[in-house]
Parts: structure tokens; sequence; C-alpha cells
């Protein structure tokens, strides 16, 4: 193979981070470890990011989440179009990984354990096998410019491929070990690979409420006024209610949203 | 100068393993790391007393959470659990603690720095 085609079949790729660090720390693991990608520019802002996104237009951006002028999200909703794959990049336990994972998109954590960096880089070259592609970075801005919670659209990876479920459309999650069943309205249900609790944390902040170790239900699907120790939802199944999330449900009842 | 050279394991505050394996053995890159580390903590750590001294609870915060990875990659002990506990409490946790765990960090910084820039100055001057 040629130096040209060699150079065509390559990852083109851009750094967007504002610390030096980690600036160099990406470059030189992905110039150590990956042949295949080529880095193009690093860039120091978000502002600094669109630039360059534009003239160079990449296959691939390792991309901030807290830059000093803007966020990642923002600066990803201030271009036209998206034409590349995003993989954020965050310091551990940052406050918009849930964010991130409830869109379920790809991040790496902070200074970058290289087997993970490998499966990101294995991931994209899975994402670009594939025709037709599924990029849920314009799904997830939606979710984040949206003011309506129930409107927004929780992304689940399954083993079959992407779940995308309407808030508004869960009427409550039900575990079952490893699993967990997702009751939808029109009578409809989804089996996916994630623990209750893994859910949990994903929809703890989104009208969502553990009434008991094998339940989350979904307040707007609430039917009627709940009794002590259970509660009827909008399909007519009544959940209970555990005696220690009595109290706690109480508060989250009466809590709006 | 051969990596065998540096004298990387007498250290109480880092453990330069991680610029080691990423460095690969070459010198120029150690000494890259180890200048950025010398440049940019003591910046912020100037910054993280001036926020502190002005109460700035959301810089204090952005501030470590920048800070982080480069002091995870350096192996600094002890500092993970007073960083984590800082992006989740920097609002509620009372002024007096907060100021304890800042200094607390600030101290073990110092140390940090003044360890690396001695690396530096017995290793590659």
């Amino acid at each position: 193979m040629n130096s040209l085609s060699q150079t065509k079949n390559k990852i083109r790729c851009l750094i967007i981070d504002d610390d030096p660090f980690i600036q160099d720390l990406l470059e030189d693991k992905l110039s150590q470890y990956f042949q295949e990608i080529q880095i193009l520019a690093v860039a120091s802002s978000g502002n600094e990011g669109i630039e360059k996104i534009t003239t160079l237009q990449p296959d691939l951006i390792f991309l901030d989440v807290e830059m000093s002028d803007m966020t990642g999200f923002e600066m990803l909703s201030r271009l036209d179009d998206i034409t590349f794959k995003t993989i954020f990049i965050t310091s551990y336990n940052h406050y918009a990984i849930k964010a991130i994972r409830f869109n379920a998109l790809d991040y790496l954590l902070k200074p970058f354990d290289l087997e993970e960096l490998k499966n990101a880089i294995k991931r994209y070259k899975k994402y670009k096998k594939r025709q037709g592609h599924f990029d849920n970075v314009p799904l997830a801005l939606s979710n984040l410019r949206s003011k309506d919670i129930s409107s927004q659209i929780l992304t689940l990876k399954t083993q079959q491929g992407v779940l995308q479920l309407k808030l508004k459309d869960i009427i409550y999650l039900e575990g079952d070990g490893n699993y967990s069943n997702i009751h939808l309205t029109k009578n409809k249900k989804e089996l996916i690979s994630k623990t209750l609790s893994d859910l949990e944390e994903l929809l703890d902040d989104k009208g969502f409420f553990r009434c008991h170790k094998s339940y989350l239900i979904n307040k707007s699907h609430i039917a009627s006024n709940p009794k002590s120790f259970s509660v009827t939802l909008s399909d007519n199944v009544t959940i209970p209610i555990s005696r220690r999330k009595k109290e706690a449900f109480k508060i989250w009842f009466n809590q709006s949203f | 100068m051969y990596i065998m050279d540096v004298k990387w394991n007498n250290t109480s505050y880092i453990d330069l393993q991680n610029i080691i394996n990423i460095s690969r053995g070459n010198q120029d890159r150690i000494l890259k790391y180890l200048n950025q580390f010398k440049e940019l903590i003591p910046e912020r750590m100037g910054y993280l007393k001036m926020s502190l001294k002005n109460g700035d609870r959301i810089m204090i915060r952005q501030i470590l959470h920048k800070m982080s990875p480069q002091l995870q990659f350096f192996g600094i002990k002890d500092i993970t659990t007073p960083i984590q506990r800082m992006e989740f409490e920097y609002q509620t946790m009372p002024i007096k603690e907060l100021e304890a765990l800042v200094n607390e960090i600030i101290a073990k910084l110092e140390g940090a720095v003044a360890e690396v820039s001695k690396i530096i100055d017995s290793n590659f001057e």
C-alpha cells in the first residue's frame, strides 16, 4: 500500500480540550498505539474546535465536556451539521456523565485507560462499517434543549441495536436480576440487560422513583392518589410501595417537576 | 541518559510509573510531562488560593476538576477522594470544611511540585 492510500484509510481525528496536559497525553497515546489514527489538529477551546471542524472535516473528535469558553455540548449545538463521530472526554464523576449515559453517548474518562481507549476506537470502527449508522448526538442535543422532561428520549444500547424510548411512554420499570422489563403505553414491553439500579441512576431526576426494590415508577403515569403502601398506574397495574420508601415516596409525590 | 538513570522511585508524593509507561523510555517525553506539571500545577494552585480567598466555590470546583486527571496520572496519593467530594459537595459543604479540604489538597500539591522539581534538577539539568 502506498503512503497516499495509507493516509486515505486513516481515521482523521481532532482533539478538543483546553488542558495542555490532556492534549499531550491523548496525542501521545493515540500516536503510539493507534497507527490507523491521523491527528489532524488539537484545539484548545470550543471556538477553536468549531473552526477546526469546519475547515478540516474530521471523521472523529475527542471532545472535552467542560472547557473554559463553552461546554462540549454547546460547541456541538453551534455547528450546522454533525458529520463526524464524537467521543466525549471527562474526569470521573463529572455531573455531565449522567447526561452522557442517558443519551448512550460514547465517552472516556481522563487520564485514559489504554484498554478503554482501544475499545472506544473499536466501537468507532464498528460504527463506521455500518452504513446508515445511528448517531445519537443530535438526539442528545435535542434532549438537552428540551425543557419538558417527558418529551425527552432515553437511549439504551442493547444486543440487538439501539432502543429509544420517550419518557412519557414509560409507565414503570420492573427489575429482574441483571435484567429489567420496561412497561410501556399501548401494552408494549421491552426486556433489557440492565439492572433496575442502572436505570434508576439514569431516571431518578426525570420524574421516576424507586418505590420498591423491584419497581421504578413514572410520576406522570400515576392514575389516582396513592394508598399507604401501593400506587395504581395508568395501565391499571398496582405497584407496591415498600415500608422503607414510604416517607421518601410522599416527599417525591408532592414535589412538582 | 537511559530511563534507568532517572531516580524516580524514591518519591513520597508522586508515582511516575504512568509517565515511564507513556514515554517508553524517551527522556524528552518524560521531561515534557515533568515540566508541564511544574508549570501548570503551581499556576492552578495560585488560582485555587485566590478562589478560596474569594469564597468562590464554583471556581474551586472547576480548578480541581481541571487538575484531577493530571494528579491521577502523577499518582498523587490520597487526593482523589477529597477532589471527588468537592465535585459533588462544593455548594453544600460548610465553608470551614471546604477551606480545610482545599488547604489539605494544596499542601499535598506543594509537596508534589517540590518533588517534581527535584527530579528535574537532579536528572535532567
